[in-house]
């Protein structure tokens, strides 16, 4: 009995240091990613589309090659630098086309009575139930692969998860006294909205916008993969997958780097969405 | 019941169109002439305009809407320009591939997902209930692919007791197609189990802390038996939801890995036909996926409807 209040008031704070841990490991892991995505338009160690076939299939740490060269003996750790640079310009491109237009049909659906409401989210709901990568393969057959096909089908993907996300936060807001203020001032209906309900959906939109950002990386990769993203000179790390398996086979090494990449990246986004969340968004924190 | 039965069906049917406009719209008015394209570069123009009279491309295009949806409608999915094979037989004979793997993944994913998210919930504190949510936000960022490649390399060629590729058909030898599924189907399983875990365990946290809980730990329930008796009930609702939803998912990851192990599946073929521009193929095929994905939410819906009253009884 007498254990039980010494031990309550430790459990927050346990929790609160894990949550500290989420969130610095996340930006950590971001900022490097972003910083050698930067990187690779001042400085390459090596041209990552040249072919040396004297130097083909190096392995790691050999000399002036970090992390060896694949099948043509072109350097992996270049490749990787500029894979990084398509994957932050696809995901945070498609994540960011998809908050605009989530944002703006979030808030109308929120705002402007049943009608609008209804369409809205029956809308969404259609949408969310095409499979994204087939829309993508449909895209990528009509319009030609490339990386601004990639950018477009990630947004018709991720829009209505936007749409649904920022309308619920936003019809929550709506029912603050604030609001019911607002009108008796006799504010316009965009005057609130930008005013009084934008701001205080700010922290779902940053925490919705970094882990569809994650997804976006995985689904370039995977669309990438299947040769319908990007494609050379372009780099990207679900292409150096597929061609490392086409090109020597899967028992390379060249298999692991690409998709440790991903992973990591993927990883360290997911941590900031979610660290972010708890800092921003208290409600939600309590619960998990 | 029977309002709420008709509701969700006419919101099916009207989501059914609605799809099959955007499809045929993106595939038809970004696709330009399609004749033109099929043909390739050196095509004369009176071969790109027999071409066109004979499929009847050179019709307006809502008359060639109207010609395809009631065709489909009848069971007819049209031919493939190249080949002239019936979509209908490319479809069937992919099918024996791409539903044994998608519904075995989902089945791993679910019996992966349940007991680890539940496990996770209810011992958060513990160190095993720590690594499973760990292992799920790991599990979370693994491409599937990449899973696959792996799985491929550790048990296909380092150990080879499963082939790392292709494809033996059912008739063949049942136990050849089980093996060259069942590395396809781990991939699947366990990133889909990755992420259903995260909901299962969120849903079970979400069902602990209500006070009809509560009201049956007070009677002297475990938080087991409160969970079993009357948790799991009402924590089943938002995971069916999201199972619904992921199947959208699911499919995606069945396209990439049918490539990976170069199994002939319905993606494979759907990627095909779009690297051949058939668009006929592309259209009735992708549209088949699209009513099969909102025929399982429509199905999700109504026992939504059977298992919660608050839902068919709202509005």
């Amino acid at each position: 009995m007498t254990l039980a209040p010494t031990a309550t008031p430790a459990k927050p704070k346990r929790r609160r240091r894990r949550r500290n841990l989420t969130l610095t490991i996340g930006i950590v892991i971001t900022v490097a990613f972003i910083a050698m995505a930067m990187a690779s338009f001042f400085y390459l160690p090596h041209n990552p589309n040249l072919p040396r076939i004297p130097d083909r299939l190096l392995p790691a740490g050999s000399p002036g090659y970090l992390l060896g060269t694949d099948a043509l003996g072109r350097d992996i750790f270049s490749q990787l630098m500029v894979g990084a640079r398509t994957s932050l310009m696809v995901g945070a491109g498609g994540a960011l086309i998809s908050l605009v237009i989530g944002t703006i049909a979030g808030l109308s659906a929120a705002a402007f009575g049943r009608m609008a409401d209804e369409t809205i989210s029956r809308g969404a709901d259609i949408m969310l139930s095409i499979p994204g990568m087939v829309t993508a393969l449909v895209l990528a057959a009509t319009i030609g692969s490339g990386a601004l096909t990639t950018i477009l089908a990630l947004s018709a993907f991720f829009t209505p998860s936007f749409t649904r996300v920022i309308r619920s936060a936003a019809l929550s807001v709506m029912q603050e006294d604030f609001i019911t203020a607002a009108r008796l001032y006799d504010r316009p209906t965009w005057f609130i909205l930008l005013r009084h309900v934008l701001p205080n959906v700010a922290g779902v939109m940053i925490v919705q916008f970094t882990l569809y950002f994650a997804a976006g990386i995985l689904t370039e990769a995977g669309l990438s993969y299947l040769g319908v993203g990007v494609t050379r000179p372009s780099i990207s790390w679900g292409m150096m997958l597929n061609e490392a398996q086409q090109q020597v086979g899967i028992s390379s090494p060249l298999a692991m780097w690409p998709g440790l990449a991903i992973v990591i990246v993927v990883l360290g986004l997911n941590l900031l969405g979610d660290g972010l969340r708890d800092v921003l968004d208290p409600k939600l924190a309590r619960r998990a | 019941m029977p309002v709420y039965i008709a509701r969700k069906l006419a919101f099916f049917l009207l989501a059914v169109l609605a799809a099959s406009i955007a499809i045929f719209l993106l595939i038809r008015g970004a696709g330009g002439n399609v004749a033109a394209v099929i043909l390739g570069k050196d095509a004369t123009a009176e071969a790109i305009n027999a071409l066109a009279q004979q499929y009847g491309l050179d019709r307006p295009l809502f008359v060639q809407y109207f010609d395809w949806i009631g065709n489909l409608l009848q069971g007819d999915l049209g031919r493939s320009f190249r080949t002239n094979e019936p979509v209908t037989d490319l479809v069937v004979s992919r099918l024996s591939i791409s539903i044994p793997l998608c519904v075995s993944g989902l089945i791993l994913g679910l019996v992966i997902a349940i007991p680890a998210g539940t496990y996770s919930a209810l011992n958060s504190d513990k160190p095993l209930g720590a690594v499973i949510a760990l292992l799920s936000q790991v599990g979370i960022a693994v491409p599937v692919f990449w899973a696959g490649i792996l799985l491929s390399l550790l048990f296909g060629v380092r150990l080879g007791w499963l082939p790392t590729g292709g494809w033996t058909n059912w008739d063949v030898s049942f136990w050849g197609a089980v093996r060259s599924l069942v590395l396809p189907v781990i991939s699947l399983g366990l990133i889909l189990g990755a992420s259903l875990t995260r909901y299962v365990r969120s849903a079970v946290l979400d069902v602990m802390n209500q006070d009809y809980v509560r009201t049956a730990r007070a009677t002297g329930m475990t938080r087991m038996q409160a969970l079993l008796q009357v948790g799991l009930r009402n924590a089943a609702l938002p995971i069916a939801t999201v199972v619904g939803l992921q199947i959208a998912e699911l499919i995606g990851g069945t396209v990439i890995i049918e490539t990976v192990f170069s199994l002939p599946g319905l993606s494979r073929m759907i990627l095909a036909n779009v690297a051949a521009r058939e668009v006929i193929v592309v259209q009735s095929t992708v549209m088949l996926i699209i009513i099969f994905v909102m025929f399982i939410n429509l199905i999700v819906d109504l026992l939504y409807g059977v298992l919660d009253p608050r839902v068919r009884l709202a509005r």
